[in-house]
């Protein structure tokens, strides 16, 4: 037995070899990346519970190891004969490493849609419910993705599919940017999902200037009355109506949408508890935990260290902008028409990212009016706005898909 | 409106053409706005109903007494769940009566007792009040 060689062998192995060889650069800023992404969700809190996930998931990916022990092959999933002959599910699941079995659950989305259901069993439609025309300022702020399609169309730099899957960053839905994304652009999923929920968590910086910008002081001040109280009935049967008016005219989205209304469903019957209770708790943090890692697994450094990366961060943060200033102009709208009744800062809550925007409505109307609590107003528009991201990824899916 | 019309115009491998692009910007904020109103005024008419419908409860409560009959016929195989008869609330021990309160507040009442108790010199529990009546300015 020589040791030198056995020591060669574990040497030639060993990751620290692999960085010097031909890609291992980007390995090294990947791992980078994904360590300030951890400090950014560690430290700064930002959307902690999937970037955590999402920069360790790039942290293992990145990681140069041998064929035999990688943890997941980006080129079964988005290489040249994955395009053309499909992606052989069987091969996946004899030889796949961890984050390949987990990556199931994102590419044939699943994920997403269990993510809804969640998020339908933590939703209170009543503020919606109440004040119905919440629903305009839902689907003005998905304004946002549109014009975001038309800019990335403008770059020259983008397929259909991934053009769809960048402008949909703006509908600030963490869940329907990835059911979008992988199926349309599964190359770029890592960077618009990374672009998706740090925006998020960044809308209590980004919408506030815009707000104050584009509303008068008079407008902000603006004290909305209460609405008719919603009956136990009318929150059953809102569900099950969406779920057939919404499936039958966009059938794409109905996984998506028929998860939240059912989850939404689960919550609001009254005789599911301990289903809602799972849907909101354990099975949510379970898929968080599978979907965070399994996406941040995606961001090689191969796809990941381009200008397009680059560009979609820009366009993202524009989505976000774009979105906001759709919600408060429509908002402002709804001010003349409602003779003042309606504050428009409650029209940048219409960008998804529930409670968030709320929130960010609630935080500027007390800066202008105190006592004047704008947060069961703008969750009307916040919940309308999952309602139209879904709707707005389901007429992309139509197209394109 | 079916959306399947709308699969195979575009190649999501294509490049998308800026045209093409404002073209879906367009016809793509129409639908959200369409399918958005259009729950919205499923919405308000479900509104609309339930509102209506506890108005008419409202005007006419001895509907509801009928709807809960024909209810009861309807399901037969349930045994009418026994009727009870309300009952009065105890008394406390020593209390001698109902107290009518009119524009007084119990705090008030409790005071005004105490102070008439001790100016006559006779313990409270020997004192039966029956009724405690704000006056009115008119009054005075």
């Amino acid at each position: 037995m020589n040791i030198g060689q056995i020591i060669k062998n574990i040497w030639d192995n060993s990751g620290f070899n692999r960085l010097g060889l031909t890609g291992g650069w980007q390995s090294a800023v990947m791992i980078i990346i994904a360590l300030f992404f951890l400090y950014l969700g560690i430290k700064k809190k930002f959307e902690p519970l999937l970037l955590v996930g999402i920069a360790f998931g790039m942290l293992l990916t990145n990681l140069p190891a041998g064929e035999g022990d990688m943890l997941f092959h980006s080129e079964w999933w988005t290489g040249a004969e994955a395009v053309e002959g499909g992606i052989d599910y069987v091969h996946i699941l004899q030889y796949g490493g961890l984050l390949d079995i987990l990556y199931i659950g994102v590419k044939t989305g699943v994920y997403p849609c269990l993510i809804f259901m969640g998020v339908g069993a933590m939703t209170d439609f009543g503020p919606m419910l109440s004040r119905p025309s919440s629903l305009i300022l839902g689907a003005a702020a998905q304004g946002g993705i549109y014009l975001v399609l038309i800019l990335a169309a403008a770059t020259g730099m983008y397929t259909g599919g991934e053009a769809a899957s960048i402008s949909i960053i703006a509908g600030a839905d963490g869940p329907t940017a990835i059911f979008l994304t992988k199926t349309l652009a599964p190359q770029l999923l890592a960077p618009i999902a990374v672009a998706a929920y740090s925006y998020m968590a960044l809308i209590p910086l980004l919408q506030p200037p815009f707000m104050k910008l584009l509303t008068t002081k008079k407008e902000r001040m603006t004290v909305m009355t209460s609405t008719r109280k919603v009956s136990k009935k009318e929150k059953i049967i809102f569900p099950i109506l969406v779920t057939i008016v919404v499936s039958l005219l966009l059938p794409s989205v109905a996984p998506l949408l028929g998860s939240l209304m059912f989850g939404n469903l689960l919550k609001e019957c009254g005789v599911t508890e301990r289903l809602s209770d799972t849907a909101q708790n354990a099975l949510m943090n379970i898929v968080t935990l599978f979907l965070g890692i399994s996406v941040g697994a995606t961001a090689v450094g191969a796809t990941f260290l381009t200008t397009k990366t680059l560009v979609i961060i820009v366009l993202g943060l524009a989505g976000f902008v774009l979105a906001t200033i759709c919600g408060l102009l429509i908002g402002k709208l709804l001010y003349v028409i409602s003779k003042g009744k309606i504050n428009p800062l409650i029209g940048s809550a219409g960008v998804s990212a529930v409670p968030m925007a709320a929130r960010v409505s609630n935080t500027v109307g007390l800066q202008y009016n105190k006592g004047n609590y704008l947060l069961m107003h703008a969750m009307g528009p916040n919940v309308a706005g999952v309602i139209g991201s879904a709707v707005a990824a389901g007429f992309l899916l139509a197209v394109f898909a | 409106m079916n959306m399947n019309l709308l699969c195979g115009i575009l190649n999501k491998d294509d490049h998308l053409k800026i045209v093409d692009a404002l073209l879906l910007a367009l016809i793509g904020i129409v639908i959200v706005f369409i399918v958005l109103i259009a729950l919205m005024l499923i919405v308000s008419l479900v509104g609309k109903i339930f509102d209506g419908s506890e108005k008419l409860k409202e005007k006419h409560p001895e509907w509801g007494e009928k709807i809960a009959a024909t209810k009861a016929k309807l399901m037969f195989w349930k045994k009418p769940a026994p009727i009870e008869t309300p009952v009065a609330p105890e008394l406390a021990t020593g209390t001698c009566g109902e107290l009518k309160l009119v524009n007084t507040d119990e705090r008030d009442a409790a005071m005004i007792m105490a102070i008439v108790a001790d100016n006559m010199g006779v313990p409270l529990n020997e004192l039966r009040f029956k009724s405690i009546k704000k006056a009115e300015e008119e009054e005075k």
